[in-house]
């Protein structure tokens, strides 16, 4: 498990809010504010269930566009008052059991996210760094797995494809 | 929809990756593309209509065969789940910004217009 967990690349994102943290912190941890914002633009999130705590679960849909419609959840590890939440972000089924990512069979299952708000007098700066956990070295990899089970079918090969990428740069 | 969103669906079909790979190869007509499928010509368009919706192809202006082409630049961003990622998070947090923008100056409102409740297809994208 350690191996693997070396091999998976961390993604990191910051950005500076104009709100206190007290009012950032809330808009991570309500449902309503949750519902507004997370997901990309236009998507509708739906929430299931919320239980912002160490063990609890974030279980929404997210309909990206009318007639598709996707589950998730965050699994929150720890929840430090208005500092820090860590919790593992992953699709789910409509239960909320953890499932493959609908538009990738190598989408990384499980990405843990450290999430930490500081407090910038009167701004707030969030920080994000995320990883994924549990994942074998062929999830971390998403562009191959995404054409690599498409490579028999068509006698092409993935070096080709990356080929192709290269010259259309 | 913005173009995150349309790349998700358009790639959440496993017909529709199919036909990306089959176009790294090079540009192809429709009746090349709907050969391996076991698809009719209609079905194999509704799914280059939604390609090319997102950006990820291109076709052909030439009325006799409209040829499809890959384009790589979309493809390319969503190649690593890491710039994906990103680019969730990054749309994620333009609407938290405009959301405590709004909370702060009173206007609580929801943003834009809320999609019609609806109970249809589950999981899945059209």
């Amino acid at each position: 498990m350690a191996a693997n967990e070396i091999t998976a690349q961390e993604f990191t994102i910051s950005r500076t809010f104009n709100a206190p943290r007290d009012i950032v912190w809330r808009a991570w941890t309500e449902r309503e504010a949750l519902a507004k914002w997370w997901g990309p633009k236009g998507c509708v999130i739906e929430v299931e269930e919320l239980d912002v705590r160490a063990g609890g679960t974030f279980h929404y849909s997210m309909e990206m566009q009318e007639g598709c419609k996707w589950w998730g959840v965050f699994h929150y590890e720890d929840v430090v008052k208005p500092e820090r939440i860590v919790f593992v972000n992953s699709f789910s089924d409509e239960a909320g059991d953890i499932a493959r990512a609908p538009f990738s069979e190598s989408w990384p299952r499980e990405i843990r996210n450290v999430v930490t708000f500081h407090d910038e007098g009167g701004k707030t700066r969030i920080e994000l760094r995320g990883r994924p956990i549990r994942a074998t070295a062929e999830e971390c990899a998403f562009f191959e797995g995404m054409f690599g089970s498409m490579q028999q079918g068509f006698g092409g090969t993935f070096d080709q494809l990356d080929d192709y990428l290269a010259t259309q740069k | 929809m913005d173009r995150l969103s349309s790349t998700f669906s358009a790639l959440a079909d496993p017909t529709r990756r199919a036909i990306l790979a089959r176009l790294a190869l090079g540009e192809t007509s429709v009746n090349e593309l709907a050969a391996p499928f076991e698809m009719s010509l209609p079905a194999v368009s509704k799914h280059l209509k939604v390609l090319e919706g997102a950006g990820l192809i291109t076709r052909g202006r030439n009325a006799q065969w409209r040829p499809c082409k890959l384009e790589a630049a979309p493809l390319k961003e969503a190649a690593n789940w890491i710039d994906f990622y990103r680019k969730f998070w990054e749309a994620s947090f333009d609407r938290l910004d405009a959301y405590l923008e709004r909370l702060q100056s009173g206007d609580a409102a929801p943003d834009g217009p809320k999609a019609p409740k609806k109970k249809g297809r589950k999981n899945g994208c059209k």
